[in-house]
């Protein structure tokens, strides 16, 4: 038992001597990846952001931007996972919010050059939603007050010119 | 009542013309304010019809101050023209940032002045936060304050002024233009509106077209087409997106909208000249030459360094990050794609500096453009060639220099002291912005490079253009963008008024 017991125990010891953790896949903001162009091209990477505007459709594939607060860049994927997308970024909408992982190129030589992120896989971390446009009472009230006397100064502005008038 | 009989006709003449120029632009925030009703974006709508409504008070009550100059006729001098045209370019500052502000998307008073005056002088820097999530009705605005800044408020306003026109031309002239495609400014004016307005129906139908080619929804493509079109014809550089050019990642996008700068850039008068079917004044004219020596020598420069460093490694890519960027510097646009970072971290000093000699040379005289533009670089030269042929000709020789602008034109040393002038003034400006900059402990280059944006009324930005930047920067800068745009002259007679005094003038 004794002897069983230790030959566990090395092996447990030895095998975790040779152990390497699985580096946890840490998400990088854009604005470091294109200041730091050079270091992450043509490498996998991972960024987190808002998908802001419209799917633009290129056939098979697609282009999604995002913007993670710091910057925005555009990820190439394939139609179907651009579908899974339900909402994007603008004034009325909050968009889905999507971590990508994928290759990062400074100069993508299948785009012209262009900074972007291939994607290899996507996952929607938080969905979006529609903005809540609740209508401002006291911008209700001031424009209503400036607007009434912008039209009495019309009607002054007129009146004096009718009576200047030869 | 005789002119003399008025007590200070000069703050007459300024209150009603400036007060017309406000009235105006009030008149032409109804197009956003509809457009938020279109679309349902009640906050944005109310934010208009405050702004408006303010615009309308302001402006009648000036015009209300100033009744004399229509009732005397009163006449506009030369300074009076200067003063108004720039008086009218700050006022409409404050004025026009009240949606900016109101929309909650700018960090202050000072960042919302700074994008209209970015935005009337068709440079094209933005402060605004968030452009991703900004309403269509702001969004039709930042665009239709740099279309109405390319082509001219003063233009605008003139344009529909009736009979009450004296001295006109002095005000037009102020705002940096001093063309007379007929002998009339009223019509001239007019003119300068319909070649913009035909332009923009016609860019923005072709952008409309190719952006749902490249994947956008039809009302989207027609929005985008028309910002887009409206920024690349004023030489402004703003784009709805906070990627600019690259949320796009089309090259046909991109190509078209390199051919509405770069006609953008052009001279109205050469406009004109070719829709009165004359075609050759495109070979022959001097500004269109010195802008396609320049653009090349400095595309070729920039294509022979980046591609060399190993940044740029094939044809499309070349043209597309290089050609496009330089490019749009040399028309004054402003229209990115590449990054700010990608400028400080990839172009290295070599491609900045192509980018600053770039973004100053600028584009024409009387077009949307800013910089010194082609038309006083080639006098200046032509004037350098002149003198070295005087020297070497024998003394009793005279030698009559002549250079080709919409007609033939006598070289004269006149001429090319007030082109050289006008290049120092931008050169003095440029050298203290750009001190201000490494005053503040940004890089030269970085420094230089922004300084030169906003003196050439330009747009790109290495990053030093931002929230963060400092309060006195940024109030440097929108004096250098200010004064880069109405050539100095209008801002200084300003200045000369105001510090000695109205009573003094009257």
């Amino acid at each position: 038992m004794r002897k069983a017991l230790k030959q566990f125990l090395l092996t447990f010891m030895f095998s975790a001597c040779l152990f390497v953790p699985a580096e946890a896949i840490k998400t990088i903001d854009i604005n470091s990846l294109v200041t730091c162009a050079e270091t992450y091209d043509n490498q996998t990477v991972t960024v987190e952001g808002e998908a802001i505007g419209e799917v633009l459709d290129r056939g098979d594939y697609a282009w999604v931007n995002i913007n993670d607060g710091t910057n925005a860049i555009g990820i190439w994927m394939t139609v179907s996972e651009a579908e899974t997308i339900e909402n994007f970024g603008d004034y009325k909408h909050i968009g889905d919010t999507l971590k990508i992982t994928g290759v990062f190129s400074r100069n993508c030589t299948e785009h012209g050059g262009d900074v972007d992120i291939h994607c290899a896989s996507m996952e929607i971390t938080k969905s979006g939603y529609r903005i809540d446009d609740k209508v401002s009472s006291s911008k209700a009230v001031a424009a209503s007050v400036l607007l009434c006397s912008a039209l009495i100064i019309v009607y002054i502005y007129f009146k004096v010119l009718k009576r200047l008038k030869p | 009542m005789t002119n003399t009989q008025v007590r200070f006709p000069s703050f007459h003449i300024i209150s009603y013309y400036t007060g017309y120029i406000i009235f105006g632009i009030a008149v032409l925030m109804g197009i956003p304010l509809i457009t938020s009703l279109l679309m349902a974006e009640w906050n944005p709508a109310l934010d208009f019809v405050i702004s408006m409504s303010v615009s309308v008070i302001i402006g009648l009550l000036m015009m209300l101050l100033g009744r004399r100059t229509r009732t005397d006729e009163l006449q506009v001098d030369w300074k009076f023209g200067f003063i108004i045209a720039a008086l009218s370019w700050i006022m409409l500052m404050f004025l026009c940032s009240i949606p900016y502000l109101l929309s909650g998307h700018t960090k202050s008073l000072l960042d919302g002045c700074f994008d209209v005056m970015s935005g009337f002088t068709t440079t094209g820097l933005v402060l605004t936060q968030n452009l991703d999530h900004l309403s269509t009705g702001l969004n039709m605005w930042r665009h239709m304050l740099t279309f109405i800044g390319g082509q001219g408020m003063v233009v605008l306003a003139l344009s529909f002024l009736g009979k009450h026109i004296g001295g006109a031309y002095k005000i037009y002239c102020g705002e940096g233009k001093d063309i007379k495609l007929v002998p009339n400014v009223k019509y001239t004016a007019r003119i300068i509106w319909k070649i913009s307005v035909i332009y923009l129906f016609t860019g923005t139908l072709a952008l409309w077209i190719c952006g749902m080619v490249i994947g956008l929804s039809p009302l989207s493509a027609f929005l985008h087409g028309l910002y887009i079109f409206e920024s690349a014809w004023s030489t402004g550089g703003f784009a709805p997106n906070t990627q600019n050019m690259m949320y796009y990642h089309s090259f046909a996008y991109e190509v078209m909208t390199i051919v509405f700068f770069v006609l953008g850039s052009l001279n109205f008068g050469l406009h004109y000249a070719i829709w009165q079917g004359k075609k050759k004044e495109m070979i022959k004219n001097v500004e269109v030459q010195s802008f396609f020596i320049t653009s090349f020598l400095l595309s070729a420069l920039a294509v022979l360094k980046l591609s060399q460093s190993g940044v740029y490694t094939n044809a499309v890519s070349c043209f597309r990050r290089i050609v496009y960027n330089v490019l749009s510097a040399h028309t004054t646009t402003g229209f990115g794609n590449v990054y700010a970072a990608q400028f400080a971290n990839e172009w290295g000093d070599f491609g900045i500096l192509v980018m600053v000699i770039a973004m100053l040379i600028g584009g024409s005289a009387c077009s949307t453009a800013g910089g010194f533009k082609g038309l006083r670089v080639s006098i200046v030269f032509k004037g350098i060639i002149s003198d070295v042929k005087k020297i070497l000709s024998p003394e009793r020789s005279i030698r009559v220099i002549k250079y080709h602008h919409i007609k033939d034109n006598v070289l004269d040393d006149g001429t090319v002291k007030a082109s050289a002038l006008v290049i120092v003034c931008y050169v003095v400006l440029f050298a203290i912005t750009t001190l201000l900059g490494t005053f503040y402990g940004y890089p030269l280059a970085e420094s230089a490079f922004e300084a030169a944006s906003v003196t050439g009324n330009v747009g790109l930005s290495i990053g030093v253009t931002g929230a963060a930047a400092p309060a006195l920067l940024k109030v440097q800068y929108i004096l250098a963008m200010y004064l880069g745009r109405l050539e100095f002259l209008s801002v200084f007679a300003l200045f000369g008024f105001v510090i000695g005094g109205i009573k003094k003038h009257a």
